[in-house]
């Protein structure tokens, strides 16, 4: 089985996935979040038997100065110059109110990963979640919802698990800003 | 009237009561700052909740805020025990995105240091392993010959446990000929040792009696829970990096992947020290056919790689160690995502514990070979 063969089993059976922009020399679809657990599903028969990684990827832009928690001093550049003003010419690339959650599936035997995109707006995103395909989504989703809040549905203990509980909003949100707590 | 007496409480289900038993932040054995909530029946563990994230430093985030280079010295905080490899993976994700190859001699200078490191890092297990399971006599042994992989180390990086040596491109500096020497000099005394600690820890009966048939882990469970490297192997599930997907020219280097059969404790403490002899052999081949050249790719000085994604993974010490990174076009990481092969392997404690004794929690959690700061991040 080429990784080829894959998608273009995959694209038959789901034929509103797409292929999406890849992750370089990995095959990746872009699958809508409705269909999401049921290619998962398919490939999971088909052998990919191993989740490797679910992570995530806001695209509002970059990051704003609130952000910060601490002045940027960059060796290469100017030293008056913020992490905004070099970001800024990229400033409306791929800029948009969406995030892409990102799973990568392995064929252990037929030494194959698969890359799967689904787009989901930034506020009130939900996904199906995988735990109960793969327990390695636990702790994974759970990690993206820490840092993304991104709800999935049907996961059986969605909490917290990297900040502390008095963390306020998602601090890998690209607009995330730092509440001062007692540790500042 | 009389008053009713109180109602008597009508027994639970359970046969004994069960008792909550708050295991760390800083306890010796959990490496790091983990907690974990035991709920447990008389000896019996019926619940464990691993509590993370005392060591979460954000280094994600962080790293949208540095340039690539600097990128490779969060790097080394991830997985502290094992910072070459890590180096490698962050090194080798860039590079994809950039598309850069680097030169031969620095692909074989990086497949000696990761080994050497490996080894290090499995020495340190075997040695903390011992303690955690109450023989201290093997620990002074691992850390005598641990100290002179780090001494190899400082002799070509400059530091001893954070690196920065594997670099985006290539490695920081080439070895010296009285490196490779005291390299060979090291092998040398090096592989009879493992013999020692077979006869100090592996064949002990008390050793033998804490870990064999405790915490047995099975391959479907294994993969089904993302366990990755000695962890997996140790179930008998044939998956390394190395020969997987081969990085760095490990295809041409001869070495077998040490496998388990039961997938218990003792596998996955034998599993390491199997790897180690594997290891050794790696670094003298590697040390063997060392081409000449450069260490160096042509890279400039500013990298801005083009706007896209990339993955790569290598193996790790604690297993697959994977880098998915997005780039905008600026000269930083637009999202980097680190898919740490402790924080996955931790995550099997959940289920691996319920129905074992109290007692064996400590060499299940031993075994598994975690590092909170990759775990936490």
């Amino acid at each position: 089985m080429t990784a080829e063969e894959v998608l273009a089993k995959a694209l038959a059976k789901f034929p509103r996935a797409d292929k999406a922009d890849p992750v370089k020399d990995y095959p990746t679809l872009r699958v809508s979040a409705g269909d999401l657990l049921g290619l998962v599903r398919y490939l999971k028969e088909l052998g990919f038997s191993y989740l490797d990684m679910v992570s995530a990827v806001d695209w509002k832009g970059p990051v704003s100065r609130e952000g910060f928690v601490r002045a940027p001093g960059f060796n290469a550049l100017r030293r008056e110059a913020s992490a905004q003003a070099a970001a800024a010419p990229a400033a409306g690339f791929r800029c948009r109110d969406e995030m892409t959650v990102v799973y990568c599936l392995t064929h252990p035997s037929e030494k194959l990963k698969v890359f799967l995109k689904t787009d989901l707006p930034r506020e009130g995103g939900r996904l199906p979640s995988l735990a109960g395909l793969f327990k390695a989504a636990d702790w994974q989703e759970r990690e993206v919802f820490d840092l993304f809040g991104i709800v999935f549905e049907g996961h059986p203990d969605l909490r917290k698990i990297l900040t502390p509980a008095f963390l306020q909003g998602h601090p890998l949100r690209k607009d995330y800003a730092h509440v001062k707590d007692r540790f500042d | 009237m009389t008053r009713t007496p109180p109602a008597v409480p009508t027994r639970s289900a359970h046969k004994t009561d069960q008792l909550f038993v708050n295991m760390g932040p800083q306890h010796p054995s959990t490496h790091g700052v983990l907690r974990v909530g035991l709920t447990i029946e008389g000896e019996v563990i019926v619940k464990a909740e691993p509590d993370i994230g005392y060591l979460h430093r954000g280094t994600e985030k962080l790293l949208e805020t540095r340039t690539y280079p600097q990128g490779v010295v969060f790097s080394d905080r991830w997985d502290y025990c094992s910072a070459m490899t890590n180096n490698l993976a962050f090194s080798l994700a860039v590079e994809r995105l950039m598309g850069v190859q680097a030169p031969p001699r620095a692909d074989a200078l990086r497949v000696i240091h990761c080994e050497l490191q490996r080894i290090a890092s499995h020495l340190l297990f075997v040695g903390t392993y011992g303690i955690d399971i109450g023989a201290a006599t093997p620990f002074l042994h691992t850390f005598r010959e641990r100290e002179m992989i780090l001494d190899l180390f400082e002799m070509s990086s400059g530091a001893r446990l954070t690196y920065n040596h594997i670099r985006i491109g290539g490695v920081a500096a080439d070895i010296t000929p009285e490196w490779a020497a005291k390299a060979r000099e090291f092998l040398a005394y090096f592989k009879p040792r493992l013999c020692e600690y077979d006869t100090l820890l592996t064949y002990n009966p008390i050793f033998l009696d804490r870990t064999q048939g405790i915490g047995v882990i099975s391959a479907e469970t294994a993969l089904a829970w993302g366990l990755s490297g000695p962890n997996l192997r140790a179930s008998g599930v044939p998956y390394d990096v190395r020969k997987w997907a081969p990085h760095c020219g490990y295809e041409g280097y001869p070495f077998e992947m040490a496998l388990g059969k039961a997938g218990d404790c003792f596998d996955r403490y034998h599993c390491r020290v199997r790897e180690m002899r594997e290891s050794a052999k790696i670094v003298e081949a590697a040390l063997e056919g060392l081409p000449e050249g450069e260490v160096m790719a042509k890279i400039p000085k500013l990298l801005k790689p083009a706007p896209g994604e990339a993955y790569a993974h290598v193996e790790g010490s604690r297993g697959d160690l994977g880098i998915y990174v997005v780039s905008d076009g600026t000269a930083m990481p637009y999202r980097l995502h680190v898919r740490a092969p402790s924080f996955a392997n931790l995550a099997i404690v959940q289920e691996l514990f319920v129905g074992q004794k109290l007692a064996d929690v400590i060499a299940m959690l031993g075994s598994l070979d975690i590092v909170l700061g990759e775990v936490d991040r």
